[in-house]
């Protein structure tokens, strides 16, 4: 589940688990060995006391000299037995091993040795035996004495033991990863409270967020509050788009009426010509507004240009005209690709409506971070001196052919806000008009070269160089 | 010729159906995408002028399924919304013309003209039979240098033919693309119209093909 609160209380869950199961195990096995070592010691006093008592009498074998004082021994099957094996094998053994025996002496190693063996009710028993040499009655003897008590009363320690350890770890395990939950919950309550905000502010019922959020997420709570200003601000200037667009449009309006009360079809005429203006232009506009914060765009100049030439094709198909599209593939350009296509739409437009019947559209790098796009046609071209001319709003130089006039004044336009130009000059090749639109771009993927990235249309204080 | 309308705004639709009626066309109208895809599908249309919001289905997708149908009727698409963007989809999507609103009918009948002659195999604006010219951009058609006045549906005939001359075109096609939908056919008209033709612009410019129709002699260079 994609949710910090399960993912953090998730990883605890698995840490406090390896961890305190880690302990845990550390824990029971010092303390099994410490019960085991206190067992031993009490066998070994044991041991001890029968090695004391012992004797060895040739006729009989090996025999205590006094009873031992636990009465234990005594009683049959009691889980407490000692043995005395004498040389040659003989056995003295005490009463409550009964008719059974112990198991036989290893001998090695020298000194102590404790082990676990098979009682005679196949109980477990833990068992000490020791070599010694004893100083009887009847000379130095080798003998070896065995003790053996049942291993019950220390297994049951053990486990007691390992149930206690096993159970506290487990509660405290579920301690930590409950507080780490309530935690992560408490620790997020900041993010709550600002979607919280974020709803009141959607709904209109608070005009801002509270900043006073923890510093971890105190920026993320301006950037979003920026982000509303932002917002704000577009659609301000929106609202003040469409009051100028509506203002912009009253006039022609009235005069239109009273032309077309009149009878002034000359006068309507132009009227409607001048609200088409209009509308033209506050698209732009507002196309241009939307463009704010749209910055990161980025478009493949080439296949722009060849899906307009299969169009323009379609559009030209009565007059042949043959358009080449050629360059860089991998070129792309900072501009969204519906504003460029309008550029590029434009530009290919005018060189299919003014030149002969070829169109040439190159697309190459002119300097790093700079995408130039030549578009040429083999018509005729500007007189000498006119290139401004053509560029100004609503003016045509070749007032004959079909079109607002508006085309080359939207591309300049376009082509300014992406921090660009357009420049028109006469072909080399094909002789007619060249426009050039030069764009921030590169070539294939990879960062922009310059230390100044892109810093959008709308960027204070950043406006493009005058070249 | 024959035209599809498709509009939804009942007054353009209006003023497009008057203005190419006026122009000569026989005028059907959708209101809609449905059924102007099934009029597409069924009737035959010399061309169609297809807005692209439409309801129900929108203009770019009743295009798609006529082209995917392998309908070929010339479709000019006349929308406002004209960016280039939107210029390129309409065009690669199968439109063989783009016109973008506000528009003078003036410029839409021109480029229905052009629209249908290419679509039939013509180039030139002017097409010459003998002494009879015919100015398919003008709509003007002269004997001997003198301007003759046609009816819409007489000059309607005479373009059909003109297209298609030297083929001998059936009275059950004439019809089609003379009249619109709900017009009461009567063939006899045709042949009244026929006779006019003949009458104003000699009799030798259309001859009549026993049990396949009329046809028109094949046009001169020049």
């Amino acid at each position: 589940m994609n949710s910090l609160t399960w993912r953090l209380t998730l990883l605890t869950t698995l840490w406090v688990a390896i961890g305190l199961g880690l302990i845990a195990w550390f824990v029971v096995r010092t303390d099994e060995r410490q019960i085991q070592t206190a067992a031993d010691a009490r066998l070994g006093s044991l041991l001890d006391a029968v090695v004391a008592a012992a004797d060895f009498d040739p006729a009989v074998g090996p025999l205590l000299v006094r009873p031992l004082a636990d009465p234990e021994f005594d009683r049959p099957l009691s889980g407490h037995y000692w043995q005395i094996t004498g040389p040659g094998g003989s056995k003295a053994t005490s009463r409550s091993l009964w008719d059974s025996r112990l198991v036989p002496p290893l001998h090695e190693p020298e000194g102590i040795r404790a082990r676990d063996v098979d009682g005679p009710r196949a109980e477990r028993l833990r068992l000490l035996e020791r070599d010694v040499q004893i100083e009887g009655r009847f000379g130095r003897v080798p003998i070896t004495a065995q003790v053996a008590v049942a291993r019950e009363g220390t297994d049951e320690e053990i486990a007691s033991l390992r149930q206690n350890v096993i159970l506290a770890f487990a509660l405290l395990g579920t301690g930590l990863v409950a507080v780490v939950a309530l935690l992560v919950i408490w620790g997020l309550r900041p993010l709550r409270r600002t979607r919280q905000e974020l709803v009141e502010v959607r709904e209109g019922r608070r005009q801002h967020m509270d900043v006073a959020a923890p510093i971890e997420i105190a920026p993320l709570v301006a950037e979003i509050e920026a982000l509303i200003e932002q917002n704000r601000a577009t659609v301000d200037r929106a609202r003040n788009h469409v009051g100028n667009l509506a203002h912009a449009l009253k006039t022609p309006i009235a005069v239109l009426r009273n032309a077309l009360e009149a009878g002034d079809v000359t006068g309507a005429r132009t009227q409607s010509a001048t609200l088409e203006r209009l509308v033209q232009h506050h698209l732009r506009r507002a196309r241009a507004g939307a463009l704010a914060g749209t910055a990161g765009a980025e478009s493949t100049p080439l296949a722009i240009a060849e899906a307009l030439a299969t169009a323009l094709r379609r559009l030209t198909a009565a007059r042949g005209i043959v358009i080449r599209v050629s360059g860089e593939s991998e070129a792309r350009i900072r501009a969204d690709s519906q504003d460029l296509t309008e550029m590029l739409g434009n530009l290919m437009e005018n060189a299919c409506k003014y030149g002969n019947g070829q169109v040439a559209v190159r697309v190459e790098q002119a300097a790093p971070g700079r995408v130039v796009i030549e578009v040429a046609d083999d018509g005729p071209g500007l007189p000498e001196g006119e290139d401004g001319v053509a560029l100004l709003r609503g003016v045509r130089l070749d007032e004959a052919k079909p079109g607002s006039g508006l085309g080359l004044a939207i591309v300049s336009d376009l082509a300014a806000l992406y921090d660009g130009q357009l420049t028109l000059e006469t072909s080399p090749r094909l002789g007619g008009l060249a426009a050039r639109l030069d764009l921030p771009g590169r070539l294939g993927p990879g960062p922009y070269p310059g230390p100044d990235p892109y810093p959008g249309p709308d960027w204070p204080g950043l406006s493009a160089p005058s070249r | 010729m024959r035209l599809l309308i498709v509009e939804d705004s009942p007054e353009l639709h209006q003023q497009l159906r008057a203005g190419l009626t006026e122009a000569g066309f026989a005028v059907d109208g959708a209101m809609d995408g449905e059924e102007a895809f099934y009029l597409g599908e069924t009737e035959p249309y010399d061309a169609v002028v297809l807005d692209l919001g439409l309801p129900r289905v929108d203009g770019l997708t009743v295009l798609r399924r006529w082209r995917a149908a392998e309908r070929a009727i010339p479709v000019l698409i006349l929308t406002a919304r004209d960016s280039w963007t939107e210029k390129v989809e309409g065009l690669n999507a199968g439109a063989d013309d783009y016109l973008g609103k506000p528009f003078a009918m003036a410029e839409l009948v021109a480029r229905l003209n052009a629209l249908i002659r290419r679509s039939n195999g013509v180039a030139k604006t002017e097409l010459v039979f003998g002494e009879v010219r015919l100015d398919t951009a003008a709509r003007a058609v002269s004997r001997a240098g003198q301007t003759v006045r046609l009816t819409a549906l007489e000059y309607g005939m005479l373009a059909y033919l003109a297209l298609h001359a030297g083929r001998p075109i059936s009275k059950t096609e004439l019809t089609e693309h003379l009249y619109t939908q709900d017009f009461d056919r009567d063939s006899n008209t045709l042949e009244v119209i026929v006779g006019r033709l003949r009458r104003k612009l000699g009799d030798s410019l259309i001859e009549t093909v026993r049990g396949q129709g009329y046809r028109l002699i094949a046009a001169n260079s020049g």
